[in-house]
């Protein structure tokens, strides 16, 4: 057998080995968003509330819209540190968080809880040095809530915004920068939740209704661009 | 004896490579022009006893951002400098009392403080704290008017760089002193700082790096340090 014959196969593998890091190296650029985030310093709201996420929401990504996800340069996975902030937050805010077994409808056998959150990422957009000459790393998300009852019924829907940025620093690769953009997002995000929930109109109406003891008629309302914003309860 | 001989002759070996280090050291290090302004009132001139001190950026502007590297600068000079005066670090402080310091919640006038402490986690969490002074730093180091080519190569028989580059470096934070106590402004320390590096390169590229932000950040530190400290 001569050496040729003997050394193919691991040239072949050589080869193939080389082929792949090249073609990984054309891919796009993945982050998976990765952070830790703190329990809110406040007064729980005396509210059992149910928490919903849907499957789009806890397994968010995102890339450039123009594109597909393939040929996107930037992929960013942030469903598992969305998931992590808002269980975070909302068992720090509630006095008592309850996970939903499944989408509240009037056929879903779940806890009976007050009510339950249902968060959506309606939009993300991001931005990078290279994009805009500006040494910052940017990211802005539009989240959309409907609260609702164990039964599906609807109690509120409203959207909120969420920013983060960063600054380029020395020896911070764009992924870390990125990552960090995200993160500063989120926290953004549970900082104009946590300050903004009982803003909203439909649920502060809900909550008055609570304590005044009425029954409350299950009616769908929308607080479009009920942008809390807002510093103090 | 002869082992004796052998280490002084070691040392002796070991003096150009010492020098050529600090020369090295010296010429690496461009030059730096900084102003530093003060006003203050109502120095504690006791120092600030078991208090504590909290130092946190200013990140509004959308266009740049207080890095947390210069405030964590400014708190270890001020803390390595008179290890009397406790500073809190930015993360831990912002952690502790998330959600109420992120950019989009952060007090920004002292009276605002007031609001703050009306929500009682949040005048607890501060007293366990023992936060006396709040000092808030805004500003940025930004890079501009970059010039020159470089050229690399590299080849069978090795790799280099030719030519020369230059760039500008200019620091402007602001920090403002709040009295918690008081809920009152008590000082405004401004610096600014300007240095030019350059980067020559014949077959290895020698950064000679003017030290901006740590001149800026020696400077407000310094500052902060004689309002804070009563041993300076």
């Amino acid at each position: 057998m001569s050496p040729s014959v003997i050394f193919a196969p691991d040239m072949r593998r050589l080869y193939l080995a080389m082929i792949l890091a090249l073609l990984a190296g054309c891919g796009p650029t993945q982050v998976k968003v990765e952070g830790s985030f703190p329990t809110p310093l406040m007064e729980p709201l005396p509210l059992k509330m149910g928490v919903w996420y849907p499957e789009a929401f806890r397994n968010h990504e995102f890339f450039d819209d123009a594109k597909s996800r393939g040929e996107s340069s930037w992929v960013v996975d942030t469903g598992e540190a969305q998931v992590a902030m808002w269980d975070t937050l909302l068992a720090g805010m509630f006095k008592e968080l309850v996970h939903m077994k499944g989408m509240p409808a009037p056929e879903q056998m779940n806890p009976v809880v007050d009510a339950v959150l249902i968060p959506y990422v309606d939009e993300l957009q991001y931005s990078i040095p290279q994009h805009t000459n500006v040494k910052v790393y940017e990211i802005w998300m539009r989240y959309r809530f409907a609260l609702v009852t164990t039964g599906g019924q609807p109690i509120a829907e409203w959207t909120m915004s969420a920013y983060g940025k960063t600054p380029t620093a020395f020896l911070r690769s764009d992924q870390a920068a990125v990552n960090l953009a995200a993160v500063m997002a989120l926290r953004d995000a549970g900082a104009n939740f946590a300050t903004g929930f009982h803003r909203v109109p439909e649920v502060a109406a809900w909550r008055e209704s609570r304590r005044g003891g009425k029954a409350r008629p299950a009616t769908k309302t929308t607080a479009e661009g009920a942008s809390p914003g807002g510093r103090q309860p | 004896m002869i082992a004796r001989n052998l280490l002084r002759i070691g040392a002796w070996a070991r003096l150009p490579a010492a020098l050529g280090l600090c020369f090295g050291i010296i010429l690496t290090t461009g030059c730096v022009t900084s102003t530093v302004d003060e006003m203050v009132f109502n120095e504690p001139v006791e120092g600030i006893g078991d208090a504590t001190v909290v130092i946190l950026g200013r990140r509004h502007a959308s266009d740049y951002e207080t890095e947390p590297d210069f405030i964590d600068c400014v708190g270890k000079h001020i803390a390595s400098r008179d290890n009397s005066i406790t500073v809190i670090s930015e993360l831990d402080f912002v952690n502790s009392l998330y959600p109420w310091f992120e950019p989009r919640t952060a007090p920004l006038h002292p009276a605002d403080i007031e609001r703050l402490l009306q929500q009682r986690p949040v005048a607890q969490r501060l007293e366990e704290l023992k936060t006396e002074y709040m000092i808030w730093i805004d500003g940025a180091t930004v890079q501009s008017d970059s010039t020159g080519t470089m050229t690399c190569g590299i080849g069978p028989g090795g790799g280099g760089c030719f030519g020369f580059g230059t760039w500008s470096n200019d620091s402007d934070y602001e920090a403002v002193i709040w009295d918690f106590t008081d809920r009152a402004e008590v000082g405004r320390v401004n610096t600014t700082a300007t240095g030019q590096s350059y980067m020559p390169a014949v077959v290895i590229p020698i950064p000679i790096i003017a030290p901006v932000q740590g001149t800026a950040c020696d400077g407000i530190g310094e500052q902060l340090l004689q309002f804070l400290s009563a041993e300076y």
